[in-house]
């Protein structure tokens, strides 16, 4: 086969056994990769009711269509799991080069089961794989693991995945990091890679990803990265500012999420810009394999020495949510952030929570004793408690439960803004409806790189459409970002490459690199059908449509209180219904078995 | 007195973050001044994608170029941007 090797590396921490399993062309054609792969093999094999931090839960690591091939971006790995933190799917991607590496050691996919009884390592180097001790490690943080297991690999080019010790002490919003600032953030992903004390997996490949035609798979990279570096966007707004550009942009447009989504602008937005970032802190551009984007930011200061990022929704979620203006602090909990393995929007929302709590007089400074006060804006916060909570030490392990559990805790559900128990990103949908529809009914709860409309309710891509507007046109818009965002995911793509290449540009690299003849239509039905198979895997693991698909009350029911969209909710209640009748779904948010069916997910029911 | 503010690479080109401009009554109007006092480096940056704001309010959403501005008005303007 072409683009994969049909290589599927089966590994049990319970046992210790090791198994090699083989697919071929008619799973791709199936799943397309990573999302498609993890969710088909979590259907099969695991009940979705499982404990999400126990031996039954699974891991899926898997690579994309594209992954290690020149395809522009074409290096990304997803982690597929029941989610500590939601209770539903998580899928969890990352860039940087692990991805690559993985594909490139001759194997596809990793799927973990089973839990360790003492801290382990996978070690992968090429066909010998190995489960090793790690108990030297287990503590560390994700810096000092990636350079004690490079060391002991003995060879710099060695890629690691692995957590630090809020996946270990599980942290419901612990990542997986790679690259040190890479991350398969969300969902608590590395929490359930710590519930099976396995710190880290190294890899290291020498094998190269053939395609089927490669002098025609070559014109078509080169045709796509050329209309990738020619757009104003992917060409020069992003490797200019990276992504805090849109600090400003967002705050212009009044969508910009302050104080826990009380307010849409900022006052001291501009403070931590992309463009005052760029100004002080910025040494220089970092891509991931194979990107000429190129949005990573390598940042200077002097007490982290150099770091990377923070993002947009990093910068927002440790900034502005919290009424934090200061972005050396900002960049600092970043960095602490990615050190110790963590979320950086749940991270965010969790603490921005507890301040609404303690502005309301509910978290009460008798519940912090010494530790510093939640109030908004300061920014002792930060570090204190980011350490605390990695560690679950102190009020820590109940900030280690992340927002929802918390504000439940205090008795104030309505003060946690999340959906389906996961922080909400950086866009207030009181300003952009369309992306409100989008948290709703995302398959990982409140997340905003599934579907993201900001694009064209916001920056007018592909074309603009008023953000106000919640008519057909923009349900529809969303059910298409939903399954082609699935598409790119699965080909293991960058999902900024859609500011420059349209459905049709997937489609090409996608043949071009398997000789397949699928239309834009049939790659985006395996969109839909992977979405479809994400939602059949929640609503068995118990998911209430009707009330879980929703919003934080604050936003469907309390109008903006100033700014471009004062007056403004979010109407979901009249576009829900009409999502799920677009989507061929039943009135009660299930999806009826003639639909099933038609998406060939019979087996599955 | 309209308020114009400009972001990004704008700023580099102009040398400014904001200015105040008299007697303009529509974003064309507006954006022709802009491009006779910064020239075709400016122009050329908007000419590509850009994305103006009256008020906080995309201009496409409302009369394009077209879209009258009044006294107190704040004007936007960005070059080409995203993120995620
Ligand atoms: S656009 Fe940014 S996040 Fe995406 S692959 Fe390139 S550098 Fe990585």
């Amino acid at each position: 086969m072409y683009g994969y090797w049909g290589k599927i590396l089966r590994v049990n921490l319970s046992t210790g056994e090791i198994k090699t399993e083989e697919f071929g062309e008619d799973f791709v054609k199936k799943w397309l990769g990573t999302r498609g792969f993890g969710i088909h093999y979590l259907l099969k094999e695991m009940d979705p009711k499982v404990d999400p931090l126990s031996e039954e839960n699974k891991m899926i690591f898997s690579t994309g269509a594209l992954t290690g091939t020149t395809a522009p971006t074409g290096g990304r790995y997803m982690v597929i799991t029941k989610s500590p933190l939601t209770g539903y799917i998580a899928m969890a991607n990352s860039g940087g080069f692990f991805g690559a590496e993985l594909k490139m050691s001759g194997w596809d996919a990793i799927i973990v089961e089973g839990k360790s009884d003492k801290p382990v390592y996978l070690r992968i180097e090429d066909d010998k794989v190995e489960i090793k001790d790690a108990s030297h490690i287990w503590g560390k943080r994700v810096g000092e693991t990636e350079r004690i297991l490079t060391e002991e690999f003995g060879d710099k080019h060695v890629q690691i995945a692995s957590i630090g010790p809020a996946g270990e002490n599980l942290v419901k919003f612990a990542a997986i990091m790679n690259n040190g600032h890479r991350a398969a953030g969300r969902g608590g992903v590395g929490a359930v890679m710590g519930s099976k004390k396995l710190k880290a997996i190294v890899v290291r490949g020498h094998k190269r990803v053939e395609v089927i035609d490669k002098s025609k798979f070559i014109s078509v990279v080169r045709e796509k990265t050329e209309k990738l570096k020619n757009d104003p966007v992917a060409g020069s707004g992003l490797p200019s500012f990276g992504t805090a550009v849109l600090v400003n942009i967002i705050n212009q447009n009044g969508l910009y999420p302050t104080m826990n989504f009380r307010y849409g602008q900022f006052e001291y937005a501009e403070e931590q810009s992309g463009e005052a970032m760029a100004k002080k802190y910025l040494k220089r551009n970092k891509p991931c394999y194979a990107c000429p984007i190129g949005c990573g930011r390598v940042n200077d200061m002097d007490t982290v020495g150099e770091t990377e990022g923070p993002e947009y929704e990093s910068t927002w979620a440790l900034g502005a949510n919290l009424g934090i203006n200061d972005l050396a602090s900002i960049i600092e909990a970043n960095h602490l952030c990615d050190d110790l393995g963590l979320d950086t929007i749940s991270t965010g929302g969790t603490l921005a929570t507890a301040m609404e709590l303690y502005d309301k007089g509910l978290l009460k400074q008798d519940d912090l004793g010494d530790a510093p006060p939640f109030r908004w804006g300061n920014t002792e916060v930060l570090h204190y408690y980011i350490s605390k909570l990695a560690k679950r030490e102190g009020f820590g392990d109940v900030l280690a439960e992340g927002g929802y559990r918390l504000a439940e805790k205090y008795g104030c559900v309505d003060c946690f803004m999340g959906v389906k128990k996961q922080e909400l990103p950086a866009y207030d949908p009181r300003g952009a409806e369309g992306h409100g529809l989008g948290y709703a009914t995302d398959n990982r709860g409140g997340d905003h790189i599934k579907a993201y409309l900001i694009s064209p309710e916001i920056l007018g891509y592909p074309y603009k459409m008023d953000p106000h507007d919640i008519s057909d046109d923009k349900v529809k818009m969303l059910i298409l970002f939903q399954d082609l965002t699935a598409v790119i995911d699965a080909a293991g793509m960058c999902v900024f490459t859609t500011f420059g290449l349209g459905a049709d540009d997937y489609r090409d690299l996608l043949n071009a690199a398997f000789g397949f003849d699928l239309s834009t239509e049939e790659w985006l039905k395996i969109g839909e059908k992977i979405w479809n198979a994400e939602r059949l895997f929640n609503l068995k693991a118990g998911l209430k449509p009707l009330e879980e698909d929703t919003l934080p009350k604050r936003l469907t029911d309390e109008p903006m209180p100033e700014g471009p969209n004062k007056g403004h909710v979010v109407r979901l209640k009249e576009m829900l219904p009409r999502y799920y009748a677009l989507r061929g779904w039943k009135e009660d948010g299930t999806i009826p078995e003639e639909k099933l069916k038609e998406l060939g997910l019979e087996e599955y029911i | 007195m309209v308020r114009v503010k400009f972001f990004a690479t704008l700023r580099d080109i102009t040398g400014k973050r904001e200015m105040e401009i008299k007697n303009v009554k529509n974003v064309a109007e507006l954006l022709q001044r802009l491009y006779e006092m910064f020239g075709d480096e400016f122009r050329k940056e908007i000419e590509r994608r850009n994305m103006i704001l009256v008020n906080g309010k995309n201009i496409l959403d409302m009369d394009g170029y077209e879209t009258e501005i009044k006294e107190e008005d704040e004007i936007s303007i960005f070059p080409p941007a995203g993120g995620g």
